[in-house]
């Protein structure tokens, strides 16, 4: 409840030009706009062309989504997800010819140690289609399911089934591998 | 800022909310936001134009004929923006890692064009025939603001940012 309230807040300071309002939309809203353009499998130099035609695209309709203001992730997370699908069909016209460049470049974790490393690869291991929610699911701060729906384009009834089904399936991976996860040790 | 501020409409066991827990701060670690694009977001506000009226996007030859033009590649890509009464036409051509635009306005009239892009504002005329053209755009979110005809006062028209 207070957070859509504050956002409705840090939207209006914003949409009147204010810059500090304006700061606490992209702190709120800039980790779900960039997990939203990862979960597409945009690289970094794509993703930031994506995330920040996000950012100005709010910039330039912030005043006339007012109706909206209080569903900001929502309008965020959808246009992240527009803009990702557009950069990615530019991308396969312009290199119709050539084979497609790997789409995702292996994020750190390839040689960090530790157990943070080791959880980060077996998500990167999961099916697509977990993958991507889970990437967008762990957004910091935590999305709403109607942002992750905007996110990925999913029905919202469905995210809570499948986040359990794509953490079922991350279990097992981490028992197959000889790890133990929090639930056996609760 | 509560990280437990968003409805949560289901119920999560205890197991997966730790797990959710471990999981958030491992992608926290190995894939945040990095912060070239959290300042390049914290600048988006200074390139509001206000009290403009707004061209969106109505075609992308890269998304909207991505399945047909298979074979593409060749030939430059094509973007139509409509406001009232305003049609802006825009061919972009990559020259390494710039972008060269022709544009039109539609209905011909003159114009003065101000391209915004990543290397700053570069101002074009659009001629009698509303033909207009600008070389040496940087690659990245680029919108235009038009300046209709000869009245300095009148209401530009902005385009929607598009990344080229």
């Amino acid at each position: 409840m207070g957070a859509s309230i504050d956002v409705r807040d840090l939207a209006r300071a914003a949409a009147a030009g204010d810059q500090h309002g304006w700061d606490g939309l992209v702190e709120r809203f800039g980790g779900l706009v960039w997990s939203t353009v990862r979960a597409h499998g945009l690289g970094p130099g794509d993703g930031a062309d994506a995330a920040q035609t996000t950012w100005l695209l709010l910039a330039e309709q912030l005043e006339r989504l007012e109706d909206q203001h209080e569903r900001l992730g929502v309008w965020l997370a959808a246009t992240a997800r527009r803009e990702s699908l557009r950069l990615l069909g530019a991308a396969r016209v312009a290199a119709a010819a050539a084979p497609p460049p790997s789409p995702e470049p292996p994020a750190g974790a390839a040689g960090a140690p530790g157990r943070e490393a080791l959880l980060w690869r077996v998500i990167r291991e999961l099916p697509e289609h977990c993958r991507r929610l889970l990437r967008v699911l762990l957004t910091a701060p935590p999305p709403s399911h109607e942002e992750v729906s905007a996110a990925l384009d999913l029905p919202v009834t469905g995210i809570a089934a499948a986040r359990d089904a794509c953490l079922q399936d991350f279990r097992h991976r981490m028992v197959n591998i000889g790890i133990r996860t929090e639930l056996e040790d609760s | 800022m509560s990280p437990d501020t968003n409805e949560t409409p289901d119920l999560l066991g205890p197991g997966d909310e730790a797990l959710l827990r471990e999981l958030r701060a491992a992608a926290r670690r190995f894939d945040p936001p990095p912060d070239s694009v959290l300042e390049a977001a914290r600048g988006s506000l200074t390139w509001r134009t206000i009290d403009a009226e707004l061209a969106a996007l109505e075609f992308d030859s890269a998304v909207d004929q991505a399945t047909t033009a298979v074979r593409g590649g060749e030939g430059p890509r094509l973007l139509t923006f409509a406001a009232p009464g305003l049609n802006i036409e825009v061919e972009v051509s990559p020259i390494g890692p710039r972008r060269q635009l022709v544009g039109q306005l539609v209905p011909a009239q003159p114009a003065r064009i101000d391209v915004r892009h990543a290397g700053g504002v570069t101002t074009v005329r659009a001629d009698q025939l509303g033909r207009f053209d600008a070389d040496a755009i940087s690659a990245g979110p680029v919108s235009l603001r038009c300046h209709l005809g000869d009245a300095p006062s009148s209401v530009p028209v902005v385009t929607e940012w598009i990344p080229l």
